[in-house]
């Protein structure tokens, strides 16, 4: 018997109707994103930052990857080497470096290298940031580990605690005179104690504002010189809150200080703590360590910690001047990266961060940090080239990263203030080119690295990456929950970090 | 039959001569090739399955940390500490939560929807059904990631265009990413985006329901729904419950969506700490490697217990023509 299939009536019309509805939700258009910015991650590090800024944080490896195109990795062949010349990998993308716009630089400077001499035959491998972590743990695992990394900071060498090459008896042997380095300096460079590599580049913090808001908005722009009035008061965070509601407008064209703003529809916002986790953030009120001094197995947040994330929370869901997690990742804000959009008319973040916007386009300028209670703090990162201990040629290696922490080509490949003083003027004159037709105040930068923080808000931590895991989580909290009791939630992290560093070896 | 029988009987021409002068039956041939044909797969079943195993069941009596040499030294054995820790791991029981929940949630939405589609396209009186199966389908072929950042934007609770459009018929949307409440049905919400394979397979079953059997329920008097619940539905229960096994084993290695959408954390508030975002951030993130691997093997388990029990109870509910009779 021939089967048929069974003829129902049913209007082909309809049917067909249903079949259309369904189809936007199956070919769902959303907004087109340019970059895949996680939720969780965007305070982190930057979406943009860990591939361009030289210093992230170990949880920069889970934002996902911020610029529109994801460099693959990148080997070089030792092409130009000498014949004989031993070879050596240098792994980048735990910092700056991974950038697609960068790569080309990289290699055009070791070829140089290559060049140059004879010794060595430097092989440069960059990882996209996302991955170069775990890239990086497997090379080790299989005992085929780069001799070289960097540029790294504080908190990318954290996530391989342990992994580094002690450089002091490498730089005696060789003859190295690391005595021309500010000693506070040196100590930026240890882990645990353990010299790992030589100051290469600073980058202090300080506030990078949008001209043409403030010019909008007919406000003076905020102080280039440390001790500066700002419309005839102290330059400090209750002068800075105010500034930035007014420069907060929601979709109305209300400021944040109107009885009528619409905190669910705003179009500007004033001030954000651009690329970086609770820790960084609580240095705003001053450096400070999360445990008891005579006992780092035991967590106590500091008080000046405690005031600095309460203000940071209530600057969210209070005063509405700083965007919360959904605005943070909206198209307003360029989906993670709030200052590059245009929109956000003041950002603290670092030098490095120049990599991360159109910094030709977008008019802007940089001011000094506020004070708090007086005293002005600017969070500092520092980077260099580190050593590995499972690299088999760790004096050869020694020899091209003491070349390497001079070159003033790899001070602007990665946008790094140099460790040595003399070489800043000719840096920043560079860094200006490449800005124009901006003209920046770079004398606000070098004013900033006077005022660190310390200690430093990257600094050593038992169980360093768990502790860090909590307050990239501590900050995802704040920017993405409203009605929270801080004192509740600070004692809350309080307790978690002290089982995380009593867990620590 | 033993080999000797087989050189008897292999016709001329199908034995030959070995090295030594030795006869090599029809068979021995047959397995030789057979084997040669077979040393691909094995050497990358050896490689990339068996030894990767073998290496998790070590490594999980170790307290090996990535970021050393894997090798005698850097690793010392712990017994069964690692296993003992399970006990102690709050972050397990709130990852395997996250998963059970997701499971409750998204795989009968994985189920249903595809279904219903593969209905909606099976009908006669849709028009150009093959056009409607192909865009049904699309979406399947997009890699996930690009998946993912087109629902980032999509869901995002101020300029996505599911609170935008919300938000014109007067209904304040929720914070989809950023309000645990909302993650899971935000994921599962994403999860249609790939029913297009699932609806293939449907699609499939639905079309071998023998037509006779819906002519004859016509004559008897039963509705469309009387015939899709009694014909329909047991006809093609073998491929419901193949669906079933498939998704819920596939909630269990739910990773890359939750990865994209929440972090590597999990957020927001570890509402999308999946079991296997907890194994990633225990064995790659924290480099806790022995630890790591007694979660990938208690995954292991887990998802076989659940597919023993599925298989048990479908042998009772699902229906097998082939198995009357």
């Amino acid at each position: 018997m021939a089967t048929k299939k069974l003829r129902v009536t049913w209007p082909a019309s309809l049917t067909t109707v249903i079949a259309i509805a369904i189809l936007p939700v199956l070919t769902a258009c959303g907004t087109p994103a340019a970059s895949p910015t996680p939720v969780a991650a965007p305070t982190d590090t930057p979406a943009t930052a860990p591939q361009s800024s030289a210093t992230d944080t170990p949880t920069a490896q889970a934002s996902a990857p911020p610029s529109p195109t994801v460099p693959p990795t990148v080997v070089t062949g030792g092409e130009g080497c000498a014949a004989g010349a031993t070879r050596l990998v240098w792994y980048v993308g735990l910092g700056a470096g991974g950038d697609a716009e960068v790569i080309p630089k990289e290699k055009a400077w070791v070829d140089n290298f290559n060049k140059s001499q004879s010794e060595a035959c430097l092989i440069l491998q960059v990882v996209h940031n996302p991955e170069s972590y775990d890239t990086l743990k497997a090379m080790l695992a299989a005992g085929t580990a780069p001799d070289i990394v960097g540029p790294v900071g504080k908190a990318g060498r954290a996530s391989f605690q342990g992994a580094w090459a002690d450089i002091s008896p490498l730089a005696q042997k060789s003859g190295f005179d690391l005595s021309k380095y500010d000693p506070a300096l040196l100590d930026f460079t240890k882990d645990e104690g353990v010299l790992v590599g030589i100051p290469f580049a600073l980058f202090p913090s300080f506030i990078y504002y949008n001209k043409a808001l403030f010019d909008e908005a007919r406000l003076p722009y905020p102080p280039h010189k440390v001790g500066e009035k700002y419309q005839g008061k102290e330059w400090n965070l209750d002068t800075l809150s105010e500034l930035a509601q007014k420069l907060t407008v929601d979709a109305n064209g209300n400021d944040a200080t109107s009885p009528n703003f619409d905190p669910k529809n705003i179009t500007q916002f004033g001030y954000y703590e651009q690329f970086t986790d609770a820790r960084g953030i609580a240095a705003l009120f001053g450096g400070g360590l999360p445990y008891d001094p005579a006992d780092p197995k035991t967590a106590k947040i500091p008080d000046n910690w405690r005031a600095a994330w309460k203000w940071y929370y209530d600057s969210i869901w209070k005063y509405h001047f700083a965007p919360n997690a959904d605005y943070q990742n909206s198209d307003l804000l360029a989906k993670g990266n709030p200052f590059s959009s245009g929109n956000v008319a003041m950002a603290h973040t670092h030098t490095w961060y120049t990599c991360c916007f159109d910094v030709k386009k977008l008019n802007w300028d940089i001011a000094v940090m506020p004070s708090v209670n007086g005293k002005i703090t600017a969070k500092l990162h520092g980077d260099t080239f580190a050593i590995l201990k499972q690299s088999k040629n760790q004096e050869l290696a020694f020899k091209v990263i003491s070349k390497m922490v001079v070159d003033k080509d790899l001070y602007q490949i990665y946008g790094g203030m140099p460790a040595i003083p003399e070489d800043r003027p000719e840096f920043f004159k560079t860094l200006s080119e490449r800005v124009a037709p901006n003209k920046v105040d770079w004398s606000v930068a070098e004013e900033m690295v006077k005022y660190p923080d310390l200690p430093n808000h990257e600094s050593w931590l038992p169980n360093l990456i768990k502790a860090n895991d909590l307050f990239t989580k501590f900050r995802t909290l704040m920017d993405q929950t409203p009605g929270l009791d801080m004192d509740k939630e600070i004692d809350k992290l309080q307790q978690q970090l002290d089982a995380v560093f009593k867990e620590a070896p | 039959m033993s080999d000797m029988s087989d050189t008897q009987t292999a016709p001329a021409g199908l034995t030959g001569a070995g090295p030594a002068g030795r006869i090599i039956t029809l068979k021995q041939r047959s397995a030789r090739w057979g084997l040669l044909f077979l040393t691909p797969w094995f050497i990358g079943f050896v490689a990339f399955q068996l030894l990767p195993i073998v290496s998790t069941i070590f490594l999980s009596f170790t307290d090996y940390n990535a970021t050393t040499e894997f090798k005698p030294g850097n690793f010392n054995m712990v017994g069964l500490d690692n296993y003992a820790r399970l006990f102690n791991d709050p972050q397990l029981l709130q990852s395997l939560s996250v998963t059970l929940k997701y499971v409750v949630i998204a795989v009968p939405i994985g189920l249903v929807v595809p279904l219903m589609f593969a209905v909606l396209v099976n009908s006669r009186h849709l028009l150009a059904p093959n056009i409607f199966r192909t865009l049904f389908y699309l979406p399947t072929v997009i890699p996930i990631v690009a998946a993912v950042m087109v629902f980032q934007g999509m869901l995002n609770a101020q300029s996505g265009w599911i609170n935008l459009g919300l938000k014109a018929v007067g209904i304040e949307g929720p914070r989809w990413l950023s309000d645990p409440d909302w993650a899971i049905p935000a994921l599962s919400l994403l999860g249609l985006w790939g029913v297009g394979n699932a609806m293939l397979i449907f699609l499939g079953a639905l079309q071998g329901v023998p037509t006779e059997l819906y002519e004859a329920a016509t004559i008897d008097g039963a509705n469309g729904v009387q015939r899709f619940f009694r014909i329909t539905v047991p006809l093609i229960s073998p491929v419901i419950f193949y669906n079933i096994t498939l998704g819920v084993i596939g909630a269990f290695q739910y990773f890359v969506v939750a990865m994209l959408i929440g972090g590597r954390n999990g957020d927001p508030q570890g509402a999308t700490l999946f079991y296997n975002l907890h194994f990633y951030r225990t064995a790659f993130v924290f480099n806790e490697m022995g630890y790591g691997s007694v979660l990938a093997l208690l995954l292991f388990v887990i998802v076989m217990i659940l597919t023993a029990i599925m298989f048990f109870f479908g042998q009772r509910v699902v229906y097998y023509a082939g198995s009357e009779g």
